[in-house]
């Protein structure tokens, strides 16, 4: 089904991507492509998808790519997308119409097929992806875990014989990925063709037939399923892979004894629009602790984050630093959150002006040690825009620290990361702990949870129906 | 434009053509009347609209926006001071004139999902390169607001203060519209967007009795407002 024939690909004539790559698929096949962030897995989709070299400029490409008896080089876009279904990472990003409806008809109508035949792919798509919760649905008013259903459902709409994923549980919580996990066991029960790029692991055990690992552009090892799941996690992490299990919690700490400052949620209450979010929260935590907050999408995490940073306000409840009872605005002092996608937050035109933002004119020797732990004083004159994921990230948390506030909020701090990337920034969570830093994880993943936080706050639906 | 709450008024809704002519209409009726006959005739005609479709609030908000209007220019202004008379007097002048357009334009957003409406454009054969455009920067507008939370969000945890702002504002907008335009791109061409093949709907759009109805009333406003001028 897909026949890619020792392929090399660079985005520029500099240097490779990918390297002398052989990969057969057969139909009905599910292969999972994994590594570490860069190795070049995403590239390998869009090989298959035709993105490259149809949709990609100044690429360099050698070698054929064969996808349902087409080749893709030579075939256009619309002709290959017929048979090739595509889900990208970021459930933003992929949709063109504000209502869900529209979208799931979207590659049809493209396509021109009757409207009957449409109705009649219509209901089938709806009914065997069990997706009638979000049909006649305004998009923005869905969460990031229902887009990104929508757009599977969009492109199963179409009937592809070939799926290809480019990480598409990313930005995704737990239950979202299980509704990812069943919607793929029923293409894979219908006979289609799966190509997913991934780095969280465990949801896919039951479904891949083989695993590629790719390093640094080149196919290291072809595995198939049994021997890829008896791998040890002293090879997995090796490797730089994510666990292959479904962790449990284990993190159920006690709240630490110590003499530092004390951040106390107090039967707290907030309401969205006159509807309750969440209803008699209560937790503590301590200078050198890092709690986790737990739930699933809807739950009120990111209300709740947002209520201690003092950017909602408590319907009622307090919020206490060292017994004393804070306003939204002095929260707002008090309180740092290093955002999902922390584009939001960097403002300046250069690394060093971002971190002087925070830490005012006369912090040069601070600034100067911050960015050098963090591994950013090289970059001190780069535009924040022109870093990378991780860098970015980093500065974000930079500017937390440098502008002295004892509570950091980090919400979904690993969303996208391999294994490396994740404990790089469980290490940095770890070393703002121990500078007396009250820190606060708001996060779906499991596997991060367990290797950084000391205890963890989990929200359960209250109020409002699930 | 709000998505939601659509679908109860779908029996009631017009034909989007239909809403786009009286869109033209009001227009043409607009800027060339000058009798407050055919003013008054034309909003108790738009109002008849707005509560047969069932929009029975943004209709009173209506009425009691035109009729404060109306009480300034008659009862406030020559009583009030000369300075604030000559400030607002122009521009209730014109609220009051463009005032039918404004009604119309509500009703369409209010009644009239986009894909209705591209569908239209669509069927009159408008361009691809004018509906697609179009169609991406309606779909852009919800996109900028969601972003915008989170940029206030982030601004209130540090110190950015006066004009710097603006600046804070239209920076991570301005790289976050970069990377959806590519992001969106990518999924729209892999989804067939340029295929060559007449893009069909999944729905159908009716002339119904109402439809003929409005058209004819706004065709009878623009013959009156042109004979009367």
């Amino acid at each position: 089904m897909v026949d890619i024939r020792n392929v090399s690909f660079g985005y520029s004539h500099a240097k490779d991507t990918l390297k002398n790559i052989d990969l057969h698929i057969d139909a009905g096949e599910c292969v999972l492509l994994c590594g570490r962030s860069g190795c070049g897995k995403t590239t390998v989709t869009k090989l298959v998808n035709g993105l490259i070299p149809h949709f990609t400029e100044n690429g360099h490409l050698e070698g054929r790519v064969l996808v349902a008896g087409m080749e893709v080089a030579k075939t256009e876009l619309y002709e290959l997308s017929r048979r090739i279904g595509s889900v990208f990472q970021n459930p933003k990003s992929q949709f063109f119409n504000l209502d869900s409806d529209a979208e799931l008809a979207f590659g049809l109508e493209n396509i021109g097929a009757s409207p009957a035949y449409m109705r009649k792919r219509l209901n089938a798509t709806v009914q065997e992806l069990k997706i009638e919760r979000l049909t006649h649905r305004g998009i923005f008013s869905m969460s990031g875990g229902e887009r990104q259903a929508l757009a599977f459902g969009s492109v199963y709409a179409m009937n592809p014989d070939i799926y290809v994923l480019d990480e598409p549980t990313a930005n995704l919580d737990g239950d979202s990925v299980a509704v990812l996990r069943r919607q793929l066991g029923e293409i894979k029960h219908q006979g289609k063709t799966i190509l997913i790029a991934e780095h969280r692991l465990y949801f896919l055990t039951n479904i891949i037939d083989r695993a590629v690992y790719i390093e640094n552009g080149e196919i290291v090892r072809i595995y198939s399923r049994e021997e890829f799941l008896s791998l040890s996690d002293a090879q997995r992490i090796r490797m730089g892979l994510r666990t292959l299990r479904a962790d449990a919690l284990r993190a159920t700490g006690l709240p630490a004894q110590n003499d530092g400052h004390v951040l106390e949620v107090s039967d707290l209450c907030c309401e969205i629009r006159g509807n309750c979010v969440f209803d008699h929260v209560n937790f503590s935590a301590g200078s050198g602790e890092i709690v986790g907050i737990t739930g699933n999408n809807g739950v009120g995490k990111s209300t709740l984050m947002r209520c201690i940073c003092g950017l909602a306000k408590e319907k009622s409840g307090s919020i206490l630093f060292d017994g004393r009872r804070l306003t939204p605005k002095q929260r707002n002092r008090a309180c740092f959150c290093v955002m999902q996608d922390v584009t939001h937050q960097l403002f300046s035109d250069s690394v060093w002006n971002e971190c002087e933002l925070s830490a005012g004119e006369e912090g040069g020797p601070e600034i100067e040690a911050v960015l050098r732990a963090f591994d950013l004083f090289e970059y001190r004159d780069a535009h924040p825009m022109a870093l990378s994921g991780g860098q970015k990230q980093r500065l974000a948390i930079a500017c937390g620290v440098l502008s002295g506030k004892k509570i950091l909020v980090f919400d979904e701090p690993t969303s996208g990361l391999d294994y490396e990337h994740m404990m790089a920034v469980a290490g940095i969570i770890r070393e703002l702990a121990q500078k007396d830093h009250i820190v606060l994880v708001v996060t779906h993943d499991m596997e991060f949870l367990n290797c950084v936080c000391d205890r963890t706050v989990a929200l359960a639906f209250n109020g409002k129906e699930a | 434009m709000a998505e939601k709450g659509k679908r109860g008024t779908q029996e009631l809704r017009l034909d989007p053509r239909t809403a786009l002519l009286l869109l033209l209409f009001v227009t043409i009726v607009v800027f060339s009347h000058g009798s407050p006959y055919v003013e008054f005739a034309l909003i108790a005609a738009l109002l008849c609209l707005f509560f047969c479709c069932g929009l029975f609030k943004s209709g009173l908000k209506f009425i009691l926006v035109f009729v404060f209007l109306l009480a300034l220019q008659y009862y406030i202004f020559p009583v009030a001071p000369k300075i604030f008379a000559d400030f607002f007097s122009i521009l209730t002048f014109y609220t009051r004139k463009v005032f039918p357009c404004i009604m119309i334009g509500t009703f369409i957003v209010k009644t009239e999902p986009m894909r209705y409406l591209i569908l239209a454009m669509r069927k009159w054969h408008f361009p691809q390169k004018l509906v697609i455009p179009l169609s991406v920067t309606l779909r852009y507008f919800p996109a900028i607001r969601e972003e915008i939370v989170y940029i206030r969000d982030a601004m209130k945890l540090r110190r950015v203060t006066g004009a710097a702002k603006v600046e804070a504002y239209i920076v991570p907008l301005m790289f976050s519209a970069a990377s959806t335009a590519e992001e969106l791109s990518a999924a729209a061409v892999t989804r067939g967007i340029e295929n060559p093949a007449p893009k069909t709907s999944v729905i159908e759009l009716h002339f119904r009795m109402r439809d003929y109805i409005c058209i004819i009333c706004g065709l009878l406003f623009v013959v009156a407002a042109l004979w009367l001028r």
